[in-house]
């Protein structure tokens, strides 16, 4: 361009530019479907090849499940008059109070959902935004929560200390609740009202002492408020179903990463009696099957023990499975060890922090980021492991599930209930890998 | 050192000793101990219909339940005091070894190995059984000794197996085994034409065969090729509670053979005039004392549970998966043709 303007002298001719090849869309419904689906002719005959035999296969399963099936019927012989190829359907239904509480009583199943209900309420805070102290709230869970939740389970007399704990783990609950209300309100947390009260005696710490004694106070009153409250016994041999097998393997998952990270921290220990007992843990209980530990425990204990004594299966077999999921845990955490770089270790060496403060704040948050994926999926597996139990006398789902073909009016019906609880198997074990990946991102995030 | 690992090895030996000696030491009476824990435990197994089984309501039904029940009802007086623990075969010797279980009643066939190296005694038969063949009706078939080189599905680690095998070999079929862990999924296998014929024991196919989408499909062949007796079993050398186990049994078939049931118990309680009803009701006598128990043992486990008749109609009769014919099997009273016999109460 010339840097005088030139003179203009002449009106401009317009020329339209060319016009544009259309566009080609790419978003939206039919755009992904030509990008993704029908891009090219080999595209093509691939997609409809793969749709053809996805409706080869899966015609005959709808027909089966949801088309030809009977939703309502009394027996077995009634679905079959209706509809002679269908999923019957009315079995599971007819069962799925067994399938999902076992055979705890009907009137008291209240409990179980108030047990569960209540741990759901414990971590949902968990997801909050503005809660903090997290670790506090689910450690708290860990160690409160189950004598809560078997205190409402078990029912009848379980001692004086079991009341007490329970009764903590309540006010522990409603602490916590308040606590969150006032924090959305913008207003001081229950413990710090105690503090300027507090400090006048102890100089140090005198939140988590302000914490602690209004949680204190919280226990005395909740216990004195139910000092009369009785529950009917229920033995643990009519537990079963879904609430068997979330107790069992709920247990051994939150068991099973404790124990894994103490076995896998023994077995890089320098004190040789630590390591040797670790390892031969370890090593011992990988090399055998799951079912061979478990018929161990349920064969093999009671005769070491004099006869009077009468062992909760139960109690055995959540033994057993902690120690068969510690044992797998233990190798993926030392994976997860195995991955941090020495100079890790040099430097909390260097800041002069001791062994179980290098673990505690340097090491294992690291490795346990890193291992996530496997350690989810030791639980994933270790949750449908535990249908294992089934086979020693337990009645959990797996059992329940088979027991309907063997059920008076059902007989003969085995099917159904299988696939009935594979997908509820999936649904807890998607779930689960959901969670975990959600977990990753949010911890990977900012790194 | 070497030294040292010998002193080692006693000191856990003796330890280990003195853990078996701790379990094996029962000088007191399972009739005491079950008395004082105020409860029975009976060791039954998973499922196996007819027997013992979980039903919609999620409670225990069966002939082998009842049986548990009867007992609970003469010791107690109440049929509900008792737990249920349903263990896996392997367990079945060791949980009455171990005292975990009070009695066996789980369709355990009584044969001379299991009566003498299991530490167990067994008392009596409450169900008298045998190993046959089933087949598809279109094969035409009306002998097992046709069924050669024919594929047989059978459950694995049962008497089923080995009697089969033993068939197999006296009579040169070469048959296929083919075998399962799961009845269900051996029945499935059948109906799906997988294999020619099953084999169980007869009860065991009755309820095969009806819970088959069409019944009439299948026929169970004529020969009977094993004994199954089922039976009940406390632990070894503990006569006081082996007579009440023994003699609940009995007075299951002595109330059918009296013609007393659950619903006529107390008007004939209140009207007879018959001795032996009188000494068996504990109206007379003290054949209690004996046993250990209460005057009106008897009358509780009739009252509560039903007499041998009731029991079988309730679990294995016409209404029932099984829908077994009582008339003309082993599984009679004495008096009508059949094995059950009530030794006297006097």
């Amino acid at each position: 361009m010339d840097s005088q303007a030139t003179p203009k002298t002449e009106l401009l001719n317009f020329i339209p530019s060319p016009s544009r090849p259309p566009v080609v869309i790419t978003h939206g419904f039919t755009g992904w479907l030509k990008k993704h689906l029908f891009g090219g002719f080999w595209n093509t005959l691939l997609t409809i090849a793969v749709f053809t035999l996805l409706y080869l296969l899966l015609k005959p399963f709808l027909e089966w499940s949801l088309v030809k099936a009977v939703w309502t019927a009394s027996s077995r012989r009634e679905c079959l008059s209706i509809s002679p190829d269908g999923a019957c359907w009315a079995a599971v239904i007819r069962w799925s109070n067994n399938l999902i509480y076992g055979r705890y009583p009907d009137p008291l199943q209240w409990r179980i959902n108030l047990g569960i209900g209540i741990g759901i309420i414990w971590l949902l805070p968990l997801a909050l935004k503005k809660i903090k102290h997290k670790i506090v709230i689910g450690l708290m869970a860990v160690v409160f929560y189950p004598f809560l939740a078997s205190y409402l389970f078990l029912g009848g007399d379980r001692g004086r200390l079991h009341y007490v704990i329970a009764s903590v783990a309540l006010a522990y609950l409603f602490m916590l609740y308040m606590n969150i209300i006032l924090i959305y309100l913008g207003k001081k947390q229950t413990g710090q009202y105690f503090e300027s009260l507090i400090e006048r005696f102890v100089p140090r710490r005198a939140d988590l002492l302000g914490h602690l004694t209004f949680l204190l106070i919280l226990s005395v009153l909740i216990a004195f408020i139910f000092r009369d409250f009785s529950l009917q016994d229920v033995s643990t041999d009519v537990w079963g179903g879904l609430f068997l097998t979330i107790i069992i393997s709920g247990f051994s998952i939150v068991m099973a990463l404790p124990i894994g990270i103490l076995l896998a921290l023994g077995r890089r220990s320098q004190m040789p009696v630590v390591r040797w007992f670790s390892i031969a843990t370890i090593e011992l209980v990988r090399s055998v099957p799951m079912i061979t530990v478990l018929f161990m425990s349920v064969t093999m204990m009671p005769l070491f023990f004099p006869n009077t004594m009468d062992l909760n299966k139960l109690a055995q077999v959540i033994i057993a499975v902690c120690i068969f999921a510690g044992a797998y845990m233990a190798e993926t955490v030392r994976g997860g060890l195995q991955a941090i770089p020495k100079g890790q270790f040099d430097a909390a060496k260097s800041i002069g922090l001791g062994y179980w403060y290098t673990m505690a704040f340097i090491i294992l948050p690291q490795a346990l980021r890193a291992m996530i994926p496997n350690i989810v999926t030791s639980f994933i597996s270790l949750f449908k492991d535990t249908t294992l139990v089934s086979i020693i006398g337990l009645f959990d789902l797996m059992l329940m599930a088979r027991n309907i073909s063997i059920d008076k009016n059902w007989f003969g019906l085995h099917t159904e209930p299988l696939v009935a609880i594979s997908v509820l198997f999936f649904i807890f074990c998607y779930t689960m890998s959901q969670y975990s990946q959600r977990l990753e991102r949010h911890l990977t995030k900012g790194r | 050192m070497k030294k040292m690992n010998r002193i080692l090895l006693i000191a856990v030996m003796a330890v280990c000793g003195l853990f078996f000696s701790l379990a094996q030491v029962n000088a007191e009476s399972t009739l005491d101990i079950a008395k004082k824990r105020g409860f029975l435990n009976c060791i039954i197994g998973n499922s196996f219909v007819g027997f013992y089984t979980v039903d919609e309501s999620g409670k225990w039904s069966g002939m082998d339940i009842d049986i548990c029940r009867s007992v609970a009802a003469a010791v107690f007086g109440d049929k509900d005091k008792v737990k249920f623990k349903s263990v896996q075969w392997a367990q079945s010797f060791t949980s009455i070894k171990s005292g975990a279980g009070d009695m066996l009643s789980k369709g355990m066939t009584w044969t001379l190995s299991r009566d003498t190296s299991q530490g167990l005694d067994f008392l009596d038969t409450y169900f008298y059984d045998g190993q046959g063949f089933m087949v598809q009706k279109d094969l035409g078939i009306k002998s097992a000794l046709e069924l050669k080189g024919a594929t047989v599905c059978v459950l694995t680690g049962t008497s089923s197996e080995l009697n089969l095998t033993d068939f197999n070999r006296t009579n040169k079929l070469n048959i296929k085994p083919v075998v399962f862990d799961d009845a269900s999924v051996r029945n499935a296998a059948f109906f799906n034409k997988n294999c020619d014929a099953i084999t169980n024991d007869r009860s065991g196919l009755a309820a095969a065969r009806s819970s088959a989408a069409k019944p009439s499909d299948y026929v169970v062949l004529p020969e009977t090729i094993s004994k199954e007796a089922l039976s009940f079993a406390v632990r070894q050398n503990d006569s006081a509670w082996a007579n009440v186990v023994k003699w609940t049994f009995a007075a299951l078939l002595e109330a059918e053979e009296l013609g007393i049931t659950s619903q006529n118990i107390d008007n004939v309680r209140k009207n007879t005039k018959n001795p032996v009803i009188k000494r068996f009701l504990g109206l007379e006598g003290n054949l209690h004392k004996g046993l250990g128990l209460n005057a009106d043992w008897a009358y509780q486990v009739i009252k509560q549970v039903g007499n041998y008749a009731q029991v079988y109609e309730r679990n294995l009769g016409p209404n029932t998966p099984l829908a077994l014919d009582r008339k003309g099997s082993l599984n009679e009273l004495w008096t009508r043709g059949g094995l059950l016999y009530s030794k006297s109460f006097r």
